[in-house]
C-alpha cells in the first residue's frame, strides 16, 4: 500500500470475497494524510491511538 | 626457530583440520594455538628492516611482530593441509623481504603487508593456500564491515519487513517494502553515515546523534534544498522542459492539468521535500480561457453547419474569423461573456447569414461551450488528482509531495477550476477512495470567500462540504495579522501560500521588495529538542534559557554551514528547480552559475517539539492547564523568534522559526530521553512528545479552546505552523458545525488549520465512513471473507461498489 489509496480487485477464494483484506483508515499527521496506519511509524501510531475527540462547548 | 608451534599441515590430518578450516574459511574467532613470540627473533629481523613499525587499519601504529606472519601463513596452510612449519617460516622470511624491497622508507600497513603474503605464498608454490588465505581475507573483511554501524543499519533493511522495522517507517510516504524504496534507503543511510563523519563539527555530530537536536532530511544534507512554491504561470510561459523534453505552452485545460502534475514531478526529483503550487486557481484560468475559445469554434462551426445549411465554410475559417474578432477587439470569448467581442461576431455571423440566424448560431455556441468547457474542467481536475496519486518519482519509491494553493481567484475561468477541484475530491478515486494528494489549501478571506456576500462565498462552503468528508481542503488564513501584512490585493503573488506538511515562506529580509511567495521555499531547517532541555534544568528558569541560547546558537551555525554546502551548487545540478527559472531569480543564472545569491530568498529555520512537555517539567502544567503556563509558553517560543529576527537583521538571510512537522522525530528524541532520564509522569511516559506547540492529543478540550490556546503561537511560527481539531464522525458531517470551526480560526488569528475526522474505507465492499470492528455496510469485520451472494445483494443496492473478479 503506497500513499495513494490501493485500488485493486478482489478475487473468489473459494467462493468467498475479501479474504484477508484490511480497512483503511485514513489519518493525518504531520499534514499530509496517509491511507493506512501500517505505514506509519511507532510513534505515530502511538499518537494517533491518544488522540481525544474534541467537542464544539465553550468549555471543555 | 625459538617457537613452540602445534603443527597441523601434516599429510593425513585432514580430519582434525576441518573445524580449524571451516572456522578460517567463515571467518569468526582467532584459532587457538600455542605460539610463543620470540623477542630475541624480532630483535634480530627489526635490526635489518628500515621498518620497526606497522599500521594497524584503525590508524594505531603497532610495533612489527613477525610472529604473527608466521601464524597467518600457518593457519592458512594448515586449513589447506599443504605445508610444514618450516615452510610458514620461509615464506614469512620472503614477506619481509618483499616489504623492505617495496616500502624501504615507510610503516606498512596491515593491507600490503597481506598483498605481500598472498605474492610470497604464489611465488613459494603453495598457490592453493595462496587461495585459500584470499578468502580468508575477504571473509575477515566482510566479518569487520558487518560490525561497522551502516552494515548493520543495511542488515536490518535487507531482513525485516517494514512491518517489524521502525526505520524503514520513517517517511509514512515512502514504501520501503519495494525495491526503489529499499535503493532509496541503502543511499539515504549511506549518506547520513558519510555526513555525520566528513561534513558536521564534532560538536554538531554529538548533538544530532545524542538528540539534542535533530537535522531534518539529513541524508540530503550535502544534495539539495528543501522545497518550493511553484508558480504556474511564469513556468508554462512560453513551454518548459522537465530534464527530460521540451514541453510547448500548453492549450487547453487538459493539458495545463496535465503539465501542472508534469512540473510538480519534475520538481519533486530536484529537492528533498515538497512542491507546492502557490497560484492553482490563476495559473489553471487560462486553461479554461483557451478550452472555451476552442469549444467556441467547434460549436460556431456545427451550428452554421445546422442552422444555416447554405453557408459553407470550414473550421479553420471559424477559427480565423475568431482570431481576428479577438485580436480587432482586444478580447477573445469570455466565459462571463464580453459585449466588445460578442457584438463583433454577431456582426460577422450577420455577414454569412441572415441576423435571426445569427443569434441562435451565437447563442447555441455560447450555451453548449460553457457546458463542454465546465465538463471538460472537471474531467482535468479528476485526471490531475488521479495522476498525483499514482505518479512516481525519486525512482519510484514516492508519489510526489505536491500541495495546491487557491480560493481567491474570483474570475470565472478560476472558479470553474476551484468549483470542478472540490466536486472532483468529493467524488474520490475510481472506487471512491480518499485522494491523499495533492494537499489542497483553501485560501480564507474576508471580502473575497469568508463573508456571505463575498464573491467566493459559494466556492468556501463547497470547500467545507467537502472537507468533511474528504479531510481536504485544508484552511489557510489570510486575514491573519502576520498574513494580512503582506497581502496586496490585486497581487495574487502576495497571498500567504503553505507547503501541504505547513511550511511557510513570506517575509524576505534578503531582499525586503519580494517578500512574496512564488519562486521561494525552505532551504533547510534542524529542531531543538525542548524536553530535554526542561528536564535539565530541573526547575531552573535561567538553566532552561541558558541551554536554549546554547543551541539556538549552535543550531544556527549549522545551518549556516549547511548553506554553504549549498551554496556552492550550481544551476546545473537542479535541472528544473533553477534550469528552468523555476526558483525566483534563477532565469538570470548561466548553466555552470553558483546558486549562491539566489537561495538567499529562502528560509533557514529552526524548529521544535514537545513545547507542552517542556512546561510540564518546568511549571509542573502545560498550556492547556494553566494561563501562567500559557504565558510561559509564548516567552519560551517568542524568545526562539527573536533570536531569529535578530540573527536575520544581522546577516541580511531569513532565519525562521518552524513549529516542526516531526514526521520522523515524534519517537526520536523521547526514546533517547526515556534512556536517560527513564520515565518522568507526563513528560516521558508515552511513545512521542507533542508536536511543536500542539495541546496534548490526549487532553480534553474544546475545540474552540484548543484553537484559543494553539492561535497565537501561529504569528511567532513564521516557517510554518498548523492546528488541527479532532472531531467524531457525527460532528464532522454536520455543515454548520464544520463551518464554526473553520471561523473559529479564522477569527482567532489561526494561519494554518484542518480538522481531523475519522474516515475509513472497507476496499470490499467500498464502505466509507467510521468502521470499528464490524463495517456497517457489509457487515464483515477485518479480514473476512464476504459471502459472493451477500455481495451482489448489496450491489444491486450500492451500483457504484467495487468490482469483483470472478
Amino acid at each position: 500500500m503506497n500513499a495513494k489509496v490501493e485500488t485493486r480487485k478482489f478475487g473468489a477464494e473459494n467462493g468467498t470475497f475479501g479474504q484477508g483484506v484490511r480497512f483503511e483508515r485514513i489519518r493525518r499527521i504531520t499534514g499530509y494524510l496517509v491511507g493506512t496506519l501500517d505505514r506509519f511509524n511507532d510513534a505515530k501510531r502511538a499518537e494517533e491511538a491518544c488522540r481525544v475527540k474534541h467537542g464544539l462547548g465553550r468549555n471543555a | 626457530m625459538p617457537c613452540i608451534l602445534v603443527r597441523y599441515g601434516v599429510k593425513g590430518s585432514h580430519q582434525k583440520c576441518g573445524a580449524q578450516r571451516d572456522a578460517v574459511l567463515r571467518g569468526v574467532g582467532s584459532v587457538s594455538s600455542v605460539s610463543v613470540p620470540s623477542n630475541e627473533y624480532c630483535d634480530f629481523i627489526s635490526g635489518f628492516l628500515m621498518f620497526s613499525n606497522i599500521v594497524k587499519r584503525d590508524g594505531r601504529v603497532v610495533r612489527y611482530d613477525a610472529d604473527k606472519i608466521i601464524e597467518a601463513v600457518r593457519k592458512a596452510m594448515c586449513a589447506e593441509g599443504h605445508g610444514t612449519q618450516e615452510d610458514a617460516e620461509r615464506v614469512s622470511r620472503r614477506v619481509e623481504a618483499e616489504l623492505l624491497k617495496e616500502y624501504p622508507d615507510a610503516d606498512p600497513t596491515v593491507e600490503q603487508i597481506q598483498d605481500v603474503v598472498e605474492k610470497a605464498l604464489m611465488h613459494e608454490g603453495f598457490e592453493d593456500v595462496a587461495k585459500s588465505y584470499i578468502l580468508y581475507r575477504a571473509s575477515r573483511t566482510r566479518t569487520r564491515e558487518m560490525k561497522t554501524h551502516l552494515m548493520r543499519v543495511f542488515d536490518e533493511l535487507t531482513l525485516a519487513d517494514a512491518i517489524d522495522s521502525d526505520m524503514k517507517r520513517d517517511n509514512a510516504n515512502v514504501d520501503g517494502d519495494t525495491a526503489m524504496g529499499m535503493m532509496l534507503k541503502y543511499g539515504s543511510e549511506g549518506a547520513k553515515d558519510y555526513n555525520e563523519k566528513y561534513l558536521l563539527t564534532p560538536q554538531q555530530a554529538k548533538a544530532h546523534r545524542e538528540g539534542d537536536i535533530h537535522i531534518h532530511d539529513f541524508d540530503f544534507y550535502a544534495l539539495t534544498t528543501t522545497c518550493c512554491q511553484i508558480d504556474l504561470i511564469k513556468l508554462f510561459n512560453g513551454g518548459f522542459s522537465t530534464g527530460h523534453g521540451y514541453l510547448r505552452e500548453p492549450n487547453d485545460i487538459r493539458s495545463y492539468c496535465a503539465l501542472a502534475c508534469i512540473a510538480v514531478q519534475s520538481n519533486q526529483n530536484d529537492q528533498h521535500g515538497g512542491q507546492s503550487i502557490v497560484n492553482f486557481d490563476y495559473g489553471l484560468a487560462p486553461g479554461v480561457v483557451k478550452t472555451y475559445r476552442k469549444c467556441v469554434v467547434s460549436n460556431l462551426l456545427k451550428a452554421l453547419e445546422l442552422l444555416a445549411p447554405g453557408v459553407r465554410i470550414s473550421k479553420d475559417d471559424v477559427k480565423a474569423a475568431v482570431d481576428e474578432i479577438s485580436s480587432r477587439v482586444g478580447c477573445g470569448p469570455q466565459l462571463a461573456g464580453s459585449e466588445a467581442y460578442d457584438s463583433a461576431e454577431l456582426e460577422w455571423l450577420g455577414t454569412l447569414t441572415d441576423s435571426d440566424t445569427a443569434l441562435r448560431v451565437h447563442n447555441f455556441a455560447v450555451s453548449h461551450s460553457r457546458e463542454e468547457t465546465d465538463s471538460a474542467t472537471y474531467q482535468a481536475m479528476e485526471a490531475l488528482i488521479h495522476n498525483l496519486n499514482t505518479m512516481h518519482s525519486r525512482a519510484g519509491a514516492q508519489t510526489p509531495f505536491s500541495s495546491v494553493n487557491y480560493g481567491m481567484d474570483t474570475s470565472p475561468e478560476g472558479r470553474m477550476v476551484v468549483r470542478n477541484m472540490l466536486l472532483a475530491t468529493e467524488r474520490g478515486l475510481g472506487q471512491g477512495e480518499i485522494p491523499i494528494f495533492p494537499i489542497q489549501i483553501f485560501r480564507v478571506k474576508s471580502g473575497v470567500n469568508y463573508n456571505e456576500g463575498d464573491p467566493n462565498f459559494d466556492l468556501f462552503q463547497l470547500a467545507c462540504r467537502v472537507s468533511s468528508k474528504r479531510l481536504f481542503p485544508n484552511f489557510s488564513f489570510i486575514d491573519a495579522p502576520f498574513n494580512l501584512q503582506y497581502y496586496k490585493p490585486g497581487h495574487p503573488e502576495t497571498e500567504i501560500a503553505y507547503m501541504g506538511c505547513r511550511t511557510r515562506v513570506m517575509g524576505n529580509v534578503h531582499d525586503r521588495t519580494r517578500e512574496i511567495a512564488p519562486g521561494r521555499g525552505n532551504l533547510s531547517f534542524t529542531s531543538i529538542n525542548l524536553p530535554r532541555l526542561a528536564i535539565e534544568a530541573k526547575g531552573d528558569e535561567d538553566r532552561f534559557f541558558d541551554g536554549l541560547q546554547y543551541l539556538m546558537e549552535m543550531v544556527a551555525q549549522q545551518l549556516d554551514d549547511r548553506f554553504e554546502i549549498q551554496a556552492r551548487k550550481r544551476v546545473r545540478n537542479f535541472p528544473f528547480l533553477m534550469g528552468q527559472g523555476v526558483w525566483i531569480d534563477s532565469e538570470s543564472l548561466g548553466w555552470n552559475d553558483e546558486i549562491r545569491e539566489v537561495i538567499k530568498h529562502g528560509t533557514l529555520s529552526v524548529g521544535f517539539i514537545g513545547l507542552a512537555e517542556t512546561l510540564k517539567a518546568l511549571y509542573g502544567r502545560h498550556h492547556a492547564e494553566s494561563e501562567e503556563a500559557q504565558a510561559k509558553g509564548l516567552e519560551i517560543v517568542g524568545r526562539m523568534r527573536k533570536f531569529l529576527d535578530d540573527r536575520s537583521k544581522e546577516k541580511g538571510m531569513n532565519y525562521t522559526l518552524l513549529a516542526t512537522p516531526a514526521e520522523g522525530l515524534s519517537g526520536r528524541f523521547i526514546k533517547m530521553d526515556k534512556e536517560r532520564y527513564g520515565i518522568i509522569p507526563g513528560i516521558t511516559d508515552k511513545e512521542f512528545y507533542t508536536n511543536s506547540f500542539h495541546v496534548p492529543v490526549n487532553f480534553r478540550i474544546s475545540a474552540f479552546d484548543k484553537i484559543r490556546i494553539e492561535a497565537p503561537y501561529h504569528a511567532l511560527t513564521n516557517a510554518g505552523h498548523i492546528s488541527y481539531v479532532e472531531l467524531d464522525g457525527d460532528t464532522a458531517h454536520n455543515p454548520k458545525a464544520f463551518e464554526a470551526i473553520i471561523r473559529a480560526m479564522h477569527d482567532a488569528g489561526v494561519g494554518y488549520g484542518s480538522v481531523n475526522h475519522p474516515v475509513d474505507r472497507d476496499p470490499v465492499c467500498g464502505y466509507t465512513g467510521v468502521i470499528g470492528d464490524v463495517c456497517p455496510r457489509c457487515g464483515r469485520r477485518e479480514g473476512e471473507a464476504i459471502d459472493p451472494e451477500r455481495f451482489e445483494e448489496l450491489r444491486r443496492i450500492y451500483p457504484n461498489m467495487p468490482c469483483l473478479i470472478k
